[in-house]
């Protein structure tokens, strides 16, 4: 019993070395496509597929919060005659939150189980290794591009997001719930701090970064066969939506510890 | 003869004891080969036997438990993936199912090794040497094709033309023939002689394509359980003694596989039947 679960645990280990050089590997590659404008249009092609082409998905994700927001807080506010502090509570939890969150997830599922598809496939017909017999780094071209266009695109994928979570918040309260428009943003300028929008976007670097390279990796190295390619995709989403969750918890902690020391001292500064 | 003592500096390719293994199972068992330059060397044996592993470890597409890999004289196994990259440029590969990328044209297929290793700024004369290469393999005029909307044969003559667009020394071969019909089968061969006369490049083919062998083979090496059991020209294959040898390259069944046939019978007593499994 003790030599399975010790094998195992050295298996695990073992993966968490191979993803580690792989992410490492990944993020130099990444650094040294930066400088060089010859590889730029791998990086423009993958913005487009990456981030132009989720804009409706994240979009509507963050009007859905929004609205759903309203909507379930109105109740709980006027019930003590404080629904128009509801902006407060929509806009605060869009931006610094769910917005993020959400965004990343939608990412995940859309553009992380593609990558970790595209690239499975790639690897089952020796795409990959086609790549590598030309003398070229399968990490330079196919994940360096991917990583980069997913890290810089996803903080403004979080501000769309943000945005259309703004405006839904807002059009549910105003339009459909009747609250008075001034006074709603009035209470959402005094409750949501720039620390708050700019927290929640910083947080979509770390969540691009994430979902590509976890993505790539699964793609990499998938077993064989259409099966192998849907397990890697599954591993990956999964994967990825672990990895968001977990940021988002380290960000919470790490960000309320700054926050309490450095922010007071604003207006010193 | 099987060479034992061999020198790095034999042949423009040298493995020397080269071990393969995947978990516990051996795949090459310490080989030792120099393959020579601007000869076509091929590599027979049944499937499973190693042949494709082996050709990878020249490209150190694959890395060596045991065993040593050399390139003019210069070891190569133990180079990292960067100090490899010259070294790669000299090699051409032929993947078996062509290994073209799918969202690529011909056209870009075939610019892609030029273009990540070159700064493109004459593009009329890429555009030249992309169409002198789809001649050579007889393709001109399929620039903009998907390889999903090429068969089988076409698409490994647009490997074979992306593998020459670097004009390399060596060109490996994995499978050039399997699955095509026998016309397009000896267009490659052909095509793979045309390569060797007019670049006089080296080329190493793993087959089991026993017509193509002959057709195309100055020294041909037969692997078997991951060793090499014969080597030599196409009469010395003909007429070697090894019993493995002469089923493997005149394609008949072995004893021991004809009387487990004949044991078997044509019904086993508790085999199922289809109808069987309908009556439940």
């Amino acid at each position: 019993m003790i030599e399975p679960l010790g094998a195992r645990t050295a298996a695990c280990v073992e993966g968490f070395g191979r993803f580690g050089r792989f992410a490492g590997e990944s993020f130099r590659a990444m650094g040294s496509t930066l400088f060089h404008p010859r590889s730029y249009y791998l990086v423009f092609y993958q913005m487009h597929v990456i981030g132009v082409k989720s804009v409706p998905v994240v979009m509507a994700t963050g009007a859905f919060v929004g609205m759903i927001l309203a909507i379930q807080a109105y109740g709980q506010l006027a019930a003590m005659g404080l629904e128009e502090r509801l902006g407060v509570l929509i806009n605060i939890s869009v931006v610094k939150e769910l917005g993020p969150v959400l965004a990343a997830v939608m990412l995940a599922g859309r553009v992380g189980g593609a990558l970790t598809a595209e690239l499975g496939t790639m690897n089952v017909t020796e795409q990959i290794a086609a790549v590598q017999s030309f003398g070229v780094s399968p990490i330079h071209y196919l994940v360096a591009p991917r990583v980069l266009a997913c890290l810089l695109l996803t903080p403004f994928l979080i501000i769309y997001a943000d945005l259309l979570g703004i405006l839904g918040g807002f059009f549910v309260s105003v339009k459909q719930l009747g609250i008075n428009a001034g006074a709603y943003w009035d209470y959402s300028a005094r409750g949501v701090e720039l620390w708050d929008v700019s927290t929640g976007i910083l947080k979509g670097f770390f969540f691009g970064g994430a979902i590509a390279v976890i993505s790539c990796y699964k793609g990499f190295n998938c077993r064989e066969g259409a099966r192998g390619v849907g397990e890697a995709c599954t591993e990956a989403f999964v994967g990825c939506f672990i990895s968001i969750l977990a940021l988002n918890y380290m960000f919470a902690v790490i960000l309320s510890a700054i926050y309490k020391i450095f922010w007071p001292l604003q207006p010193l500064i | 003869m099987v060479q034992k003592d061999i020198k790095p500096e034999d042949g423009i390719l040298v493995v020397r004891n080269l071990t393969k293994r995947y978990g516990e199972k051996v795949v090459l068992d310490s080989i030792s080969m120099a393959i020579e330059e601007s000869k076509t060397t091929v590599i027979i044996g049944p499937s499973g036997c190693g042949k494709t592993v082996f050709l990878k470890h020249l490209i150190v597409l694959e890395r060596p438990n045991e065993g040593e890999v050399y390139y003019r004289g210069k070891r190569i196994d133990n180079l990292s993936e960067r100090e490899l990259v010259p070294i790669r440029r000299k090699f051409g590969f032929c993947f078996q199912m062509g290994a073209l990328f799918d969202s690529l044209t011909v056209y870009e297929n075939i610019i892609f090794p030029l273009r990540q290793h070159y700064k493109i700024t004459d593009w009329k004369a890429v555009d030249e040497l992309v169409k002198q290469k789809l001649a050579l393999v007889g393709m001109d005029g399929y620039q903009h094709y998907l390889p999903a909307n090429l068969s089988g044969g076409q698409r490994k003559r647009i490997a074979i033309a992306r593998a020459i667009v670097l004009n390399p020394e060596i060109i490996l071969y994995d499978e050039p023939t399997t699955g095509l019909d026998p016309i397009t089968a000896d267009v490659i061969n052909e095509l793979i002689l045309k390569l060797q006369r007019e670049l006089k490049v080296t080329s190493v083919v793993v087959t089991h394509d026993m017509k193509s062998v002959y057709k195309i083979a100055n020294r041909i090496v037969m692997l078997y359980k991951g060793r090499i059991i014969a080597d030599g020209d196409a009469e010395h294959i003909q007429t070697h003694p090894n019993e493995i040898v002469q089923q493997f390259i005149q394609g008949k069944v072995g004893n021991a596989e004809l009387e487990a046939l004949r044991l078997s019978g044509t019904k086993f007593p508790t085999q199922f039947q289809p109808e069987d499994f309908q009556n439940r």
